[in-house]
Order: C-alpha cells, then structure tokens, then sequence
C-alpha cells in the first residue's frame, strides 16, 4: 500500500469516530500508531488539556514515548508544551546542539535516543485542545508534506474530540431538561392529590408541600414524589401557621 | 408558513409546548400531546422530517385522529422537523400552512436550520438554570399540561389508583366523551368533574 493510500484510510477512519460509543483514549492511540506507520517517524504522543488547562498524556506509541510525555508534564517544559501554550508548531532539527532551549528536556529526550522533534498543535480556529509530539532518532527536519500529512491527522483527531464534547455535553443538558420537567410534572400531580385529600385549592396545595420540604430540609420534587407513591400522606403534610405562609 | 410551534418530547411522552406562534399552532400541539400521533411525534421519532404538503389528499394517510381536527382548524400542510443537538433528541418544530403545497428546498433548509437554531437555543438555556429546575425562560409562554397533571392527581386521590392510572381514566373519558383532554382536565381541576367508584363511573357535580 502507498503511504498516501494508507494515509488517506488512516484519515477515514479518524473521521468515523462521530458515534455514541466514542472512546477518546481509543482515538488517539490509533492516532499515535498511524503516526508512526505513515510517517516514518520513531515515536509519536499525544497531549490533551483537561478541564483545568493542565496536559494530560493520553497516548503514546511506546513506553518510552511515555516516560518521555510523562517527564514532560512533570518538568513543566519541553516542546509539547510550548506547542500547546502558543498554539504554534514547534520543531526542533537537533535537540544535541540546542540543549539551552528545554534544559532539563533535551537530555531525557537524548538518553531515550530521541535526537529530533516536531510538535503540532491540535486545534480547530481559535480552540486549541492538546497537541501531538512526534520524533526521530535522527537529527532532521520533516519534509512540508509529512508536516502536513501529520497536521491533517492532528486535525481530523481533534475534529472528532470536539464534536464527541459537544454532543455529550448536549445529551448532559437535555438530560437534565428532562430531569427538570418531570420534576415539575410530580409536583404538579402531588399539587393535585393534595388538593384533593384536604379539600383545599391548587394554591394552597403547592404551600403545604414546599413548607413540609423546608421544615424537613428536603427538596421539594422529592416530597411530591413520595406523596404520589402513597408514601407521605397528604394529611401528614406540615400545616403552615397561616394559610399560603411559608 | 402561516404558523409555527416547538414541542419538547421524552422518550414516547411529549412533554408538552415550548412555544407557539398562534392559536392554531397551540391546537396543533395540543392535538399531538392527546393523541400521540402527528408530524412532530414521527419526525422526533425518526429523527427526520415528517413532511405532508397535503393533510386533506395525503399520498399515504397517516395520523387518523390528528387529521381530521387539524383540517378542521384550518390546517391543510404541515411539517415536522425534529429538535437535535448531535445525536441527542430533544423533540419537534412544526411548521403548517393554511394553504397545501410542498416546502421549496430553501424553505426546507431554512427549517432544518431553525430547528437545530432552536435545539441549540434550548440547551444553552437550560445550561443557565438552577440545578434540578426548568429554566425560567422556558417556562414563559410554554405549555408543558399542568392541568392535566394536577387532575390526574386529583383523579388519583378520588379513585384511589395511581396517576398513572388516573391519567388513562382521563384520557378514556376525554375519548369516550370526544373532548378535549385539556378541556377534562380543567373541570376536574375546577371541581366540576369527579370520578368515583370501583365501576368507575364518573359523577359530573351540577
């Protein structure tokens, strides 16, 4: 298989990523294997932010790889990170004649047998969510179409991630939009049997349930429940002081 | 389009009317909540559109208690888009005119954007609300059945069965008696209908 055939199934598959039993770990595992397949590179790793701005290590192509990410994190400097915080690639030809730039990287990077670099940033306009490291155990520079080959696949990876977000984020919030009405539909029908039981309007239903919650510190959707379940009797609702208090 | 309304749904059950543009679009949903069966009921579950340019010539008849009341109320297209935001369904936008004829494509992906607009409208306004409440600005101008709810309550106490149950002796007698749910529900609540009895016999008070 040429390297564009296999580059290109590699970027139809990032991109069949948009289904319900999405696995973010998963994605950039794959991503970091294709990596290396399609690039010729040594080693390649990945970087994600949490929710609080720190990197994560989420995938890397070796155990060494690994360390490395994880030495990375932990110093607080190294070419990934730079990558992230500007947004920008970052590329290093040969970290043995540049050890000034990450001082406490480049010999961990040297003693893994990694001697160059190229980070990508993985964002899509101005979100920017983690990035990609890549290296070799030479000292060069990729060529502009393996740069681009390899940002194609940041982006397509970092598309996926987005989207997945987006829509969990949406199945959270409709979730809880339905929590909230079907709340509301208890109460509603607690209001009823209330009224009904005592003889005493809509009103002062809904005051006889919210007074008992308050008394007993208790949420209000919760004490219309357990009146429509026959647990709580109307009748052993609290009784605000004056009628519609409380 | 001479009107248009956003029905919010879960699962089987629509939850009620998020907002209508007129009394016909408000009749539309309504019809749709007692019924169970209509443009928007399909489109949400089926997660696509639910056209028909023609309700008094449909090509396939469908909805068969829906469409004669939605003639009857001057109704003669109407279409049903379903709410999404990705995979996640949140319920139905329609869209009928008083005149028959197909939606133009413009015109059909003028809706199909107004309906994510809307979904996506929903959600980032429920994001804001109190955890466990309904945002209040969905609640203004929605209709999510209240009376109905509070009657089967009522129907609940009285007859001494679950709400559940309560709320199919509503909707049985609202069918056997070919009323309105909402206008039942609104003389149980004004105490101007009991239900009573194991034999279920119902005792409107004069």
């Amino acid at each position: 298989m040429t390297r564009e055939t296999l580059l290109a199934r590699t970027l139809v598959e990032l991109a069949d990523t948009l289904v319900a039993d999405f696995d973010v770990v998963d994605l950039l595992t794959r991503l970091a294997d294709s990596c290396v397949d399609v690039l010729d590179v040594r080693a390649a790793g990945l970087m994600l932010a949490a929710p609080d701005g720190a990197l994560r290590v989420m995938a890397s192509s070796s155990e060494a790889m690994r360390v490395l990410e994880l030495f990375e994190v932990q110093a607080q400097e190294g070419p990934c990170l730079d990558c992230y915080r500007s947004g920008q690639p970052v590329i290093e030809a040969d970290l043995a004649t540049h050890a000034s730039r990450w001082p406490r990287f480049v010999p961990e990077a040297l003693a893994a047998g990694f001697r160059s670099v190229h980070a990508l940033p993985m964002r899509l306009r101005g979100t920017i969510i983690g990035a990609l490291n890549l290296f070799h155990i030479d000292p060069h520079a990729m060529g502009p179409a393996d740069v681009g080959a390899a940002q194609a696949l940041a982006d397509v990876a970092t598309i996926a991630i987005l989207q997945h977000r987006a829509a969990s984020e949406a199945q959270l919030l409709t979730e809880q939009l339905n929590n909230a009405l079907n709340s509301r539909i208890v109460i509603e029908q607690a209001k009823g049997m209330v009224a009904e039981r005592l003889g005493v309007n809509m009103a002062d239903a809904f005051h006889r349930l919210r007074h008992h919650a308050r008394n007993h510190n208790e949420r209000l959707a919760d004490i219309a429940a357990r009146v429509i379940a026959g647990e709580l009797a109307a009748s052993a609702l609290d009784v605000p002081r004056t009628p519609g208090s409380a | 389009m001479t009107g248009a309304g956003i029905m919010l749904m879960e699962g089987d059950v629509p939850h009620g009317s998020l907002c209508t543009t007129d009394d016909v679009s408000a009749l539309i949903e309504q019809l749709q909540y007692e019924l169970g069966e209509g443009p928007c009921v399909d489109a949400y579950e089926l997660g696509r559109p639910a056209l028909e340019p023609d309700l008094a010539d449909p090509v396939s008849p469908r909805w068969i208690a829906f469409t004669r009341p939605a003639l009857a109320a001057g109704v003669r297209a109407i279409f049903g888009f379903p709410l999404r935001v990705g995979f996640v369904q949140l319920g139905a936008l329609n869209l009928y005119r008083d005149r028959p004829g197909p939606l133009d494509p413009d015109q059909y992906a003028d809706a199909s954007v107004m309906a994510d607009v809307a979904a996506q409208a929903v959600l980032l306004l429920q994001a804001g609300a109190l955890p466990g409440t309904l945002a209040v600005e969905l609640e203004t101008g929605a209709d999510f059945q209240y009376a109905v709810h509070q009657a089967a309550g009522m129907v609940a106490a009285q007859l001494e069965v679950t709400v559940g149950q309560a709320l199919i002796r509503l909707r049985a007698y609202a069918f056997g008696n070919d009323r309105p749910l909402a206008g039942v529900a609104k003389d149980v609540v004004a105490r101007k209908l009991r239900f009573n009895g194991t034999d279920g016999e119902e005792d409107p008070r004069p």
